[in-house]
């Protein structure tokens, strides 16, 4: 066959590539999610979906409209900004306004995320930039609703009388009473498996974890940053249990939205750390304070400004976790 | 990683040499040769066509036939260097200086094999280049153990494989030179666990012998680097800037060792190796024993030619060979492979990179060094940085840039920055020489 020297590329190695590429691992951040938005429309109704699919749009749309605006390259190819709008909408009440994830698309693309440089460059995680942001409209925030009793009225929650103001699990914890003591209340269980009121996507603590045992599977995460988080809540509220311990502890870690941040926010690649032991410590760190913020603090919950707390220190932590490079240091006696 | 060793039973072809080689002059690190042939002269197979006073050994013509232009030529790395170019007679006739070695092994004086294995032309055929001889002075007296180097970790290639299964003994008795020549009484050949049959045949001929062992090695590149060898088989950690030898540990290649072999048994200098040919573009993937000088084309060409038009040629393996530009390029002493790729298999970098922070370059890097950040240092122009986060460890593996999923081009910047440190300790030194002897100057 003729051979045209012309039309060879010369480029550096490797010239090997893994398939592996953005938009995949952020596809299957998707599919990790996706457990928990059923159960999500299963227990508040069908509006959970169209919250979602409508943050996510926005994310999308805004970060379209931005890059194009400014003539940058486009890159809502590579799934990020929809995962954004997942996590947007999983750190809402079922009831809020239609306009509220727009507002939230429109601060964690554009003020989070480019106005910092993109994908990769923000410091703090968008979707928890734009959950504090929302956080302006205090009681369309701290609106939740019961679960639905009745699946088949779901579909139009806002109407439901069943809607009203309701207390969530970690209210009642920060009061130091069970969950399960109170009223009508919710047994360990319930929380384990989501049957409690909350925002769309933190109610079921299993189906977040089944979504994260896939992204392990996948390799597309590490359990460092998990496993610290939780597990140094679990020591704290363990310690320092307001009432029976090992049940107090357990509703801590199941109640509110320690699940999603510690497994889908915390995580986050961006905002964490690169290193295996600087992504330890910042699980720690997490945990310290969410503890701290929800025995101490204003509100009953405090994973968001935790992991914001510690999404500034990255930087700081990686450059702490240098790995000692081979044939370094401790080795240079031998 | 995958490992694609599609030629793993290809038997080893010999292929006949081509009508014209062209022979570079340099085909190992240090000096280049200075021809002691010229145009017109005839050669013979074997003959001696270039030699070096200093680091470097002789070069010889693989064919018998007529010089017909020393020029300066394309390497397969893609540098300009001297050239013999020989017109292949056809007839194949042997130096009549070549004789193998005579006399006992347990007899033979260190100096004397030495310098035979210089005279024979041996460089690290692994894809270093670096002169054996030189390698085995520097050593003696300080390495205690050998490692014959059959990992063979990189994709596609399988050409030490088949050598191993097709020619164990060269490899064994090669490095029963190696060790005699070196004063050390301890071998290891370490292969990697996808060769389990080559070990096996090791083993067998080695029959519970003293001097050398075999090891058996988890498949994983970069296992075949000289630091992780030392490391998984020694436990030492080679430090920061040292050599194996300051280990104890002194490394060939499977192939080196069988041309020690030849050298010794028939007096046959290093005038072919084995390449493995392969690609999804090449029609008929094999492994080949290549006369030295022979040109890519026409060893495509013995390999059936091309089956699609290819968009990428290299030399070595895909990790870390180079792309050819010129398929007129000839096949040298470090050609351990020849891979042709379409775009489907190898695409090109993409311009528009971003790094994601996902931290997994972080940890493949087997130097543990933090690629993503000596990416970003070199871009910010934070040379000082890139020196602080170990740059020049970086032994260039590619394994981070492979596993990036933001396509960052990472050891391509690892480069720059090596290069620019380079230059900058090169400065440095300059500028210090210079206000020495200012200095002296003023004091006079
Ligand atoms: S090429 Fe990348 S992975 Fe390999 S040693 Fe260099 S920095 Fe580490
Ligand atoms: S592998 Fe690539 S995207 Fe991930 S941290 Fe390293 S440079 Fe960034």
């Amino acid at each position: 066959m003729e051979q045209n020297n012309q039309l060879l590329t010369v480029s550096p190695s490797p010239h090997l590539h893994s398939p592996v590429g953005t938009a995949s691992i952020m596809g299957d951040v998707l599919i990790a999610l996706t457990p928990a938005l059923i159960w999500a429309c299963y227990v508040f109704g069908m509006r959970a979906l169209y919250l979602t699919l409508i943050s996510v749009a926005s994310c999308v749309l805004f970060e379209l409209l931005y890059e194009k605006l400014l003539r940058k390259p486009v890159t809502v190819g590579d799934l990020s900004a929809a995962v954004t709008g997942v996590l947007i909408a999983f750190n809402l009440p079922v009831t809020v306004p239609i306009w509220l994830p727009v507002a939230g698309g429109f601060f964690a693309i554009v003020i989070a995320k480019q106005l910092f440089g993109g994908i990769g460059k923000n410091i703090v995680n968008p979707a928890l930039a734009a959950r504090v942001f929302l956080f302006s409209w205090p009681v369309d925030m701290t609106t939740f609703t019961t679960p639905v009793r009745d699946r088949f009225h779901s579909l139009f929650i806002k109407q439901d009388l069943d809607a009203l103001a309701t207390a969530t699990p970690l209210s009642y914890l920060k009061e130091g009473k069970l969950p399960s003591e109170v009223q009508g209340g919710y047994q360990t269980i319930d929380l384990f498996i989501g049957n409690v009121p909350g925002v769309i996507g933190e109610v079921s603590a299993l189906l977040l974890l089944i979504g994260f045992a896939y992204l392990c599977v996948r390799r597309v995460t590490t359990w460092h940053i998990p496993v610290a988080y939780i597990g140094t809540v679990a020591l704290l509220t363990l310690v320092f249990a307001k009432g029976a311990s090992v049940s107090f502890m357990l509703n801590e870690l199941f109640a509110g939205g320690l699940f999603l941040g510690a497994l889908f926010m915390a995580n986050d690649y961006a905002t964490s750390p690169v290193t295996p032991n600087g992504r330890v410590i910042y699980g720690i760190g997490c945990g310290l304070i969410t503890v701290f913020l929800r025995y101490f603090g204003a509100s009953a919950e405090g994973v968001s400004y935790a992991i914001l707390i510690m999404n500034l220190l990255v930087y700081y932590i990686d450059r702490f976790t240098k790995p000692v490079r081979f044939g370094g240091k401790k080795h240079e006696k031998q | 990683m995958d490992e694609y060793k599609n030629t793993r039973r290809s038997q080893i072809r010999r292929m006949p040499a081509p009508e014209r080689v062209m022979i570079p002059l340099s085909q190992h690190i240090g000096a280049p040769c200075t021809p002691c042939v010229a145009p017109g002269d005839t050669v013979t197979r074997g003959q001696v066509i270039g030699r070096t006073e200093g680091l470097g050994c002789p070069v010889h013509s693989s064919v018998s036939g007529v010089v017909r232009e020393i020029a300066e030529r394309h390497d397969a790395r893609g540098r300009a260097v001297q050239t013999v170019c020989i017109d292949n007679d056809g007839h194949n006739t042997l130096c009549p200086d070549l004789a193998p070695y005579e006399g006992l092994l347990c007899e033979a004086d260190p100096d004397r094999m030495i310098e035979l294995i210089r005279e024979a032309g041996i460089v690290g055929m692994g894809g270093a280049g670096f002169p054996a001889y030189a390698k085995i002075s520097s050593a003696r007296g300080k390495a205690e153990l050998l490692i014959v180097n059959c990992a063979e970790c990189e994709p596609f290639i399988t050409a030490n494989h088949r050598l191993l299964l097709e020619n164990p003994a060269s490899v064994i008795n090669g490095a029963k030179i190696l060790l005699k020549a070196l004063g050390v009484t301890r071998g290891v050949l370490a292969v990697e666990d996808n060769k389990l049959d080559a070990a096996n045949k090791l083993e067998q001929l080695l029959d519970g012998d003293q001097l050398l062992r075999v090891r058996v090695l988890k498949t994983k590149y970069p296992q075949g680097d000289e630091r992780q060898l030392i490391y998984v088989l020694t436990g030492k950690q080679l430090p920061v800037g040292k050599l194996p030898a300051d280990a104890g540990c002194v490394i060939f290649n499977a192939e080196t060792c069988a041309s020690v072999y030849q050298a010794f048994a028939h007096g046959m200098p290093v005038v072919e190796r084995t390449v493995t040919v392969d690609g999804d573009c090449i029609a008929n993937p094999k492994n080949v024993l290549v006369p030295i000088g022979t040109p890519i084309r026409d060893l495509i060409e013995f390999c059936g030619g091309y089956r699609a038009q290819p968009k990428k040629l290299l030399n070595g393996g895909p990790m870390m060979g180079q792309a050819l530009h010129d398929p007129d390029s000839p096949v040298t002493k470090t050609t351990s492979a020849v891979l042709a790729f379409s775009e489907k298999f190898s695409p090109a970098p993409k311009e528009d990179y971003r790094c994601i922070r996902c931290g997994k370059c972080v940890q493949a890097c087997p130097m543990h060094l933090m690629p993503i950040y000596l990416s970003q240092y070199l871009r910010a122009g934070n040379l000082e940085a890139c020196l602080q986060y170990g740059a020049n460890s970086c032994i260039e593996c590619g394994c981070c840039t492979y596993i990036c999923p933001g396509r960052v081009p990472i050891v391509q910047h690892i480069r720059v920055a090596k290069g620019k440190l380079r230059e900058q300790k090169m400065a440095a030194e300059a500028a210090a020489r210079r206000s020495e002897k200012e200095g002296k100057n003023g004091a006079k």
